[in-house]
């Protein structure tokens, strides 16, 4: 599941909506993360000119905004918006489902010490839908 | 359901949380707490994710034996304001709503009954604030910096439980710290979930009301560098001096702060302190034992001065 969730360019927002759906104020509480965003949308150089944007396994995207803050590094958080259609209600198990691919997508990507191995075990601790089969 | 009101809750909880809701204002911020009896005051410290309805047990006997007694819902949760800002929380903030309550009640006399994230925001008021206290109650927390407990180093399940994107998703989303994190930290866990697990989930509804939880573990010191290291090596300098009479009470079954390593820290660096006395809990030990920590306080305190000097 976690080689079905890629960055894509972006797309037509022509008649869709963004559905906000996750938001994390601290992407740098572990610097690794921040850097593993900086590396994969390339932000060093686009700062906040655009979006991210990954397709998750039910074929939906997501769009990531990045947000900075004065006096802490870029980006300081991140919030995750589902872009679907403009007057279709969300589908909230189907984006959970994307969510959890999307974070295990996240770890593979920042790495040791860091694994999906211990975010899936985490997952199941704490009984979440998306590990359960 | 508005929680803000405790008229709001369900009656099962109501009947297990009689006490009239009582509001101040700390920081720009809506402190919920009950205040209960009369006498020289106990205040009850809880931490991450609970309320003062952990103390459920622990109240009517301190009451009984002619205590007043004060239960805060810390700023982020019970009945007390949620902010929504990461940014809202510190451990200094949290510490300053504590010490906002302790003055605005006019409290003297104090004994401070501190578990989980009670622990340092209950030091840092008491060290900051020693004119006013009596004694110091230490239950399951921790005053030193990197780390608390090896636990808190471990990738599973700990710090990906908090990570970037996860904490919102696992602990916002999916509330899993006040619901199935406090079962698994309880010895009792059928009648946890019988009794109280709603009282702590209910008080966290929607994913921005859960914030603290998963900024909570974001304070705890990992190295040198983190931002409540210096507080915490203050806290530690602190305590090592303190003169206050202590009572340190564990959970038996505590495996996360387990006795052996963190009472017998506590008992270092407060070598007066009375204990480590042993109960039937884990973490959360005021779930399995409340009755008893009632009357190792109310005996503690029969032999403790006024005065708070020993």
């Amino acid at each position: 599941m976690t080689a079905a969730v890629g960055v894509v360019e972006p797309p037509d927002l022509t008649g869709k909506r963004r559905a906000l759906v996750l938001t994390e104020d601290r992407v740098g509480h572990y610097p690794e993360f921040r850097a593993y965003f900086v590396r994969v949308f390339d932000l060093d150089r686009l700062g906040l000119t655009r979006p991210g944007y990954v397709v998750a396994p039910s074929g939906g995207v997501y769009e990531l905004v990045f947000v900075g803050r004065s006096g802490e590094a870029f980006p300081s958080g991140v919030e995750i918006n589902a872009l679907i259609d403009a007057l279709e209600p969300m589908d909230e198990n189907l984006v959970d489902r994307d969510l959890w691919a999307i974070l295990r997508w996240m770890i593979a990507g920042v790495g040791a010490p860091w694994s999906v191995e211990d975010l899936d075990a985490t997952g199941r601790l704490y009984r979440l839908p998306a590990t359960q089969s | 359901m508005d929680v803000a009101l405790p008229s709001a809750l369900p009656e099962h909880i109501r009947r297990l949380w009689p006490y009239a809701p009582r509001f101040a204002r700390v920081n720009c911020w809506r402190m919920h707490y009950v205040d209960e009896g009369a006498g020289d005051p106990i205040v009850l410290l809880h931490g991450n994710p609970t309320w003062g309805f952990l103390y459920r047990d622990v109240i009517p006997p301190l009451v009984a034996a002619g205590h007043r007694v004060i239960v805060p819902d810390m700023i982020g949760f019970g009945l007390s304001e949620k902010p929504t800002r990461e940014h809202a929380h510190s451990l200094d903030g949290h510490s300053a709503n504590l010490v906002a309550l302790v003055r605005q009640l006019g409290l003297q006399h104090i004994t401070l009954v501190c578990q989980d994230w009670g622990g340092p925001t209950g030091f840092s008021c008491a060290l900051s604030n020693p004119e006013r206290m009596r004694a110091l109650v230490i239950m399951s927390t921790w005053a030193w910096p990197m780390p608390p407990a090896e636990f808190h180093t471990r990738i599973f399940p700990w710090r990906t439980m908090h990570a970037p994107l996860v904490g919102p998703y696992l602990l916002g989303k999916h509330n899993a710290l006040a619901g199935r994190g406090v079962y698994l930290s309880v010895v009792d866990r059928e009648r946890f979930r019988q009794r109280a697990q709603t009282a702590y989930e209910i008080m966290l509804p929607d994913p921005e009301t859960r914030l603290l939880t998963w900024t909570w573990p974001r304070w705890i010191p990992l190295d040198a560098e983190a931002r409540a290291t210096a507080r915490f090596q203050w806290l530690e300098r602190g305590l090592a001096r303190c003169k206050l009479p202590a009572l340190i009470i564990w959970g038996r079954e505590d495996e996360v702060f387990d006795a052996a390593t963190f009472a017998q820290r506590f008992k270092q660096l407060l070598p007066h302190a009375e204990g480590p006395h042993l109960v039937t809990g884990r973490h959360f030990l005021q779930e399995d034992s409340g009755p008893e920590i009632a009357a190792l306080i109310i005996e503690f305190l029969g032999r403790t001065p006024r005065n708070g000097i020993q």
